[in-house]
């Protein structure tokens, strides 16, 4: 992958490393999508990665929460990873972005006290 | 630095989600789409793990207190959740004044 | 009243600030002072919030003190800092007060 390329060789390289180690530990399904929002960041294009770490970091340590909780990548993401890279990065389109994640947690949330009968 | 030292880098995780289980049901529904959305917003406030322990504190406090979760803090979570990062500024935001500042 | 959120959206910190500025006091007991003066729609999510920035922004002094009913409670006293925002709320308030009570009698 590119990406990866990219930052491999240098002093980030450590920090990417590690990240690879915890996406081996992903189920499949969310591995893939790892590798997905690895290309998606990389199109942010002028970056050396530095900035981009803690970004990385995020999105790995949602995947990780979410498949220790057992869910589906697809509840977590959806199908837009470009448009959740867009807004883990504050690209363009992130503010929309961010007016759905905050929709999609009152609904989901209004959803399941529902089904709780309270 | 990032999340991933508040989930395993740190001891105090596995007694925070310890926690976070001995809530009563709407109270643990609301914190884990909450947590799921802060994660995804990123702000940096995160890494330390205050905020996160502060909001299991609070909502502890009001199931001891009798109240629902919906009482306690409303049925917006997302602007809850948006009040308590309201002056945090998020990763994506850091990220991008580093491209700014290479311009 | 009810409906007055957008109107108190930026005064509610400072009567937070007032309150706590009256005495030390925890979360719960600044929501019921808060209602019982009329702002029968804040919530308690809404005054943790103004806390949980109080203290980011360090204004407050924040000591955990047992409770007889669940967890320990977090009480909040107003340090240095704190009380000068206070002063400067005020000081806002009464600009903005007295120009719209200006502008509501007619004059300019």
């Amino acid at each position: 992958m590119s990406f990866w390329d990219t930052v491999t060789g240098n002093d980030l390289s450590r920090d990417w490393k590690a990240f690879e180690t915890r996406a081996q530990a992903l189920p499949d399904d969310y591995r893939a999508a790892w590798e997905q929002i690895k290309g998606n960041l990389f199109a942010y294009g002028d970056f050396s990665g530095r900035n981009l770490t803690p970004v990385a970091d995020t999105a790995l340590g949602l995947l990780e929460e979410s498949s220790a909780e057992g869910q589906s990548v697809q509840e977590v993401l959806g199908d837009d990873i470009p448009g959740f890279c867009a807004a883990l990065a504050g690209g363009n389109g992130a503010h929309t972005y961010r007016d759905r994640w905050r929709e999609q947690l009152n609904t989901t949330v209004a959803r399941k006290l529902a089904r709780l009968g309270g | 630095m990032g999340i991933h030292d508040i989930i395993e880098g740190k001891r105090h995780w596995r007694a925070h989600v310890a926690r976070v289980k001995a809530l009563p049901p709407d109270y643990r529904i609301v914190y884990n789409e909450m947590q799921k959305y802060l994660f995804k917003v990123g702000p940096v406030d995160l890494a330390d793990g205050n905020l996160l322990a502060g909001i299991v504190d609070f909502f502890a406090e009001g199931a001891a207190a009798g109240k629902s979760v919906t009482q306690l803090i409303g049925t917006d979570v997302a602007a809850f959740a948006d009040g308590l990062i309201k002056d945090s500024r998020t990763y994506a935001e850091l990220y991008q004044e580093s491209l700014r500042a290479k311009r | 009243m009810e409906d007055l959120t957008e109107m108190l959206k930026g005064t509610l910190e400072g009567c937070v600030l007032e309150i706590i500025g009256g005495e030390e006091t925890y979360g719960y007991a600044i929501t019921r002072r808060l209602n019982d003066l009329g702002f029968t729609d804040v919530i308690d999510g809404t005054v943790y919030t103004i806390l949980v920035r109080l203290e980011r922004n360090g204004l407050v002094q924040v000591t955990k003190r047992p409770s007889e009913v669940g967890p320990p409670r977090k009480f909040y006293a107003l340090n240095d800092a704190g009380r000068k925002e206070l002063a400067t709320f005020w000081a806002k308030w009464e600009y903005v007060s007295s120009r719209i009570d200006r502008l509501k009698e007619g004059g300019r």
